[in-house]
C-alpha cells in the first residue's frame, strides 16, 4: 500500500525529492500538513520548556507563597488571605504604593516627551548623525550601579557638586537633592529618565524613519507648517511607536529598583522612604526580613498593578476603527 | 492656472549636475509630458517646479512671478506620488480635505468640493473608508482627488501610474486626460512608459542626462526624432536600426555606410510582393511573437536584431529565411557618426 503511494509521488514528481525514493522514509509517509506541525512544534520545544521552567513555575511558586507564612526557616504553612490583609492595612506600603506611581505618572511622559523631541531633531541633524546617536545611547549600556554612583556625585554639596557649583555660580541657593525627603524621589528620577532616554530615542528615530518623505512632501505642497505636520502627520503614523514605549517606559518605572537603590545605598529608599518603590520594599521585606510570605504577596500585588496597567495603555491606546 | 517658465534651470547634488540647464515654457492649460530613461532627471525638474529641491541656477516662473524662493505652498501647485502618499490613519474623505488643509473656505463649502470631486473619480462610495481598505486604483484616484480639490495653478504627476498593472494603467491614463480636459489646468506629468506619454501629451519632452533632447507633440517626435535616441525611445516596439548607405534610387543597407536606416517594425512587412520600391531585407527568424490581429518577427539581418510584422495569418517557422519590405517614404535616415536626423526617405 505504501509502495504504491510513494510510487504514485514519484509520478507525480519526475525529478523526484529527497524525501521520496523507493526506500521511503518516515517523512514521505506522514502528510504536508503533519511534517510541518512537527517542525514548528519542534523549533518551539525548547523556548517553551525554558520559559515553563524558568518563567511560569516560579510565577505560579510566587502565587502558592503568597499564601504562606513561609520565612525560610520553618516549613511553610497555609495562612490564607493574612499576608494580602497585612499588606494593605501597612501604611509603608501605601507609602510604597504613591512613591511608585509618582514614578510611573511623572516620570513616563517626561522621558517619552524628552525623548521624542531629541529623536525628532536628531532625525534632521546629518552633522556627525551617527556619533551623537551613539552619545545619547551610551547611558543605556552603562551598569546603573556606575551610572548612579557618578549621579551620586553631581548631587554633592559644594564644591564636590556639580550640579550645586553651577547653580551656585547662578546664584541660585544649594540644593540638598538626595538628602532631602522632598526632593530626592526627583532626583532619582531624573537619573531614572536619563539612563532609558537613549533607548526610545533610538526607537522613535526608527519609528521616524520609517514615514515615507513622501508623506511630508505632500503635506508641504498642501501648504501644511512643521507644527501640522507633526501634529496631523508624524505623531498620528508615529502612535504603535509610542504606544510600544509608553508600556515598555511604564513597566521600567513600575519596576524602578537599581538607580533607587544604588543612590540611596546607606538608607536604601530613604531619606525616610521618600525614594522607595515597591520592588525595594519586596526586596527588603524577602532578603532584610526573610519574610518570604509576605514578600510573595507584595510581588504578587505589583504582577497585578503592573498587567493593569498595561492593559489599561494597550486599551487607551488601541487603534479606533 | 497658469504659464509654467523654465529658464536654464540648473540642478546640483553637490558636484553632481542632475538636470544641466534646461529651457521650457509650458503653456496656460497645456499637458506636458518628460519621458526619459531612469535617471536623466525628470523627477528633478517635477521637484524643482514643486519646490521640494531647491534650483541651484536659473529661474522658475510660474504664471508671471519667478518663485525660486518661494515654499511649496505659497506656488499652488498640487502634485501627486508615484506611491500616492496618501495617509493610512485618514478616511478618504480626510484624505481628500487634507487638500483644502490651509484654504479658507466654509465648513460646507469643503464639504461639497469634496463630494465632487469623490463623485468625479467615482469614489463616492468609499469616502468613509480607509486607505487600507482600497485598491490601488482607487487609492490613486484618492491621491488625484486631494490635488483636485485645490483648484492649482498646475497640477505635477511624478510616475503616478507605474505601480498599477496594465489593465488598470490603461483606465486611469485616460480617466487623467479626461480629468485634464475637464479642468483645463496646466499640467506636467513624468512617465517613462512612452504609451503614456504619447497618448495623454499635448507635448512631449524628451530628456537624457539633464538635458531635453526635443520637446514637440507626439506626432513630430514620431515622425521626425531628431536624433536616434528620440527615434527609438518613441514607438513601441522600438525603431530597427540597420547601417546604410545612399545609393542612386535612394538608400539600401550596407554595413560600414555612412548613414543609418531607421524602420518601424510597424512599416516593415514580412511576405513583401515581389515588387517595389523601398529596402528589403532578408534574414533568419529567431522568434515570433503573435498578437492576435498580427504577428511580431524577429529577424537576425547580417547580426543585427531586427523587428518586422506579419499581419497575414501564417506565423513563419523560427529559424527560415524570411524576407521583410519598408516602402519608400518610411524611413528615417541618420547620420552614422553623430546619430543626428537627417530627413525621411
Ligand atoms: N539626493 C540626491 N543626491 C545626489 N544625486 C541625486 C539625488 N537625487 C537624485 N540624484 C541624481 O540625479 C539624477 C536624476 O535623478 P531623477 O530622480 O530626477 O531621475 P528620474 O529621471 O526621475 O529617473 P527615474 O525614471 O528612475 O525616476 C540621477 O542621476 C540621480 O542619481
Ligand atoms: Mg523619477
Amino acid at each position: 500500500m505504501a509502495a504504491i503511494e510513494e510510487q504514485g509521488a514519484a509520478m507525480g514528481r519526475p525529478n523526484g525529492s529527497p524525501s521520496g525514493g523507493p526506500t521511503g522514509g518516515i517523512s514521505s509517509r506522514l502528510s504536508m500538513q503533519t511534517r510541518r506541525l512537527l517542525w514548528v512544534w519542534g523549533f518551539l520545544a525548547l523556548p517553551i520548556l525554558f520559559y515553563t521552567v524558568i518563567r511560569f513555575y516560579p510565577t505560579l511558586q510566587a502565587f502558592y507563597l503568597s499564601f504562606t507564612n513561609w520565612d525560610l526557616l520553618r516549613p511553610a504553612k497555609l495562612v490564607g488571605f493574612a499576608n494580602y490583609i497585612k499588606l494593605f492595612k501597612d501604611p509603608q506600603f501605601w507609602k510604597v504604593f504613591k512613591n511608585t506611581f509618582t514614578y510611573l505618572i511623572v516620570g513616563t511622559p517626561i522621558s517619552l516627551v524628552l525623548a521624542f523631541a531629541i529623536a525628532y531633531f536628531l532625525d534632521r541633524v546629518r552633522f556627525m548623525h551617527n556619533f551623537i546617536r551613539a552619545l545619547y545611547f551610551l547611558p543605556f549600556l552603562t551598569t546603573a550601579a556606575a551610572m548612579a554612583w557618578v549621579w551620586r556625585w553631581f548631587y554633592q554639596p559644594p564644591p564636590i557638586g556639580i550640579i550645586n557649583d553651577v547653580l551656585g555660580m547662578a546664584g541660585i541657593p544649594q540644593q540638598p537633592f538626595i538628602r532631602s525627603p522632598d526632593q530626592a524621589l526627583f532626583s532619582v528620577m531624573v537619573t531614572a529618565i536619563w539612563a532609558g532616554l537613549g533607548f526610545q530615542i533610538i526607537i522613535f528615530m526608527a519609528g521616524l524613519r520609517a514615514i515615507p518623505s513622501t508623506f511630508y512632501e505632500a503635506a508641504r505642497i498642501d501648504g501644511l507648517g512643521e507644527w501640522a505636520i507633526l501634529r496631523k502627520i508624524t505623531l498620528p503614523l508615529l502612535k504603535p511607536t509610542t504606544v510600544f514605549l509608553v508600556v515598555f517606559s511604564s513597566i521600567g518605572f513600575l519596576r524602578i529598583f537599581d538607580q533607587v537603590y544604588n543612590m540611596t545605598t546607606n538608607d536604601p529608599g530613604g531619606p525616610l522612604g521618600s525614594t522607595k518603590p515597591l520592588v525595594l520594599m519586596i526586596y527588603q521585606t524577602a532578603f532584610n526580613s526573610y519574610a518570604m510570605g509576605y514578600a510573595a504577596a507584595q510581588t504578587v500585588v505589583l504582577f497585578v498593578i503592573l498587567m493593569i496597567v498595561s492593559l489599561l495603555q494597550l486599551f487607551i491606546l488601541r487603534e479606533k476603527k | 492656472m497658469a504659464t509654467i517658465e523654465l529658464e536654464k534651470l540648473v540642478k546640483r547634488y553637490g558636484k553632481v549636475e542632475a538636470v544641466k540647464g534646461i529651457d521650457l515654457s509650458i503653456a496656460d492649460g497645456e499637458f506636458v509630458v518628460f519621458v526619459g530613461p531612469s535617471g536623466c532627471g525628470k523627477s528633478t525638474t517635477l521637484r524643482m517646479i514643486a519646490g521640494l529641491e531647491e534650483i541651484s541656477a536659473g529661474t522658475l516662473k510660474i504664471g508671471p512671478d519667478v518663485v525660486n524662493e518661494r515654499d511649496p505652498k505659497q506656488r499652488n501647485i498640487a502634485m501627486v506620488f508615484q506611491n500616492y502618499a496618501i495617509y493610512p490613519h485618514m478616511t478618504v474623505r480626510q484624505n481628500i480635505g487634507f487638500g483644502l488643509y490651509t484654504s479658507k473656505l466654509s465648513k460646507q463649502e469643503k464639504d461639497k468640493r469634496i463630494e465632487e470631486a469623490g463623485k468625479i473619480l467615482g469614489l463616492d462610495d468609499f469616502l468613509d473608508r480607509r486607505p487600507a481598505a482600497l485598491s490601488g486604483g482607487q487609492r490613486q484616484r484618492v491621491a488625484i482627488g486631494r490635488a483636485m480639490v485645490r483648484d492649482p495653478s498646475a497640477f505635477l504627476f511624478d510616475e503616478p501610474l507605474s505601480n498599477l498593472d496594465a489593465q488598470l494603467r490603461a483606465q486611469m491614463r485616460i480617466e487623467i486626460k479626461r480629468l485634464h480636459q475637464r479642468l483645463k489646468t496646466t499640467t506636467v506629468y513624468v512617465t517613462h512608459d512612452q504609451v503614456e506619454a504619447m497618448t495623454m501629451a499635448d507635448r512631449i519632452v524628451v530628456m537624457k542626462d539633464g538635458h531635453i533632447l526635443q520637446v514637440g507633440t507626439p506626432s513630430e517626435l514620431y515622425e521626425s526624432p531628431v536624433d536616434v535616441f528620440t527615434a527609438r525611445f518613441i514607438g513601441s516596439p522600438s525603431m530597427n536600426l540597420i547601417g546604410g548607405k545612399r545609393s542612386n534610387t535612394g538608400v539600401e543597407a550596407a554595413s560600414g555606410g555612412d548613414i543609418l536606416i531607421g524602420i518601424r517594425p510597424h512599416d516593415l512587412a514580412a511576405n513583401p510582393p515581389a515588387q517595389g520600391d523601398g529596402i528589403r531585407l532578408t534574414g533568419t527568424v529567431t522568434a515570433v511573437e503573435p498578437l492576435g490581429p498580427e504577428t511580431l518577427v524577429h529577424l537576425d539581418v547580417d547580426g543585427t536584431p531586427v523587428i518586422a510584422t506579419a499581419r497575414d495569418k501564417s506565423v513563419p517557422a523560427v529559424g527560415s529565411q524570411l524576407t521583410c519590405s519598408a516602402p519608400s517614404g518610411s524611413l528615417y535616415l541618420f547620420d552614422a557618426r553623430t546619430e543626428a536626423f537627417l530627413g525621411r526617405s
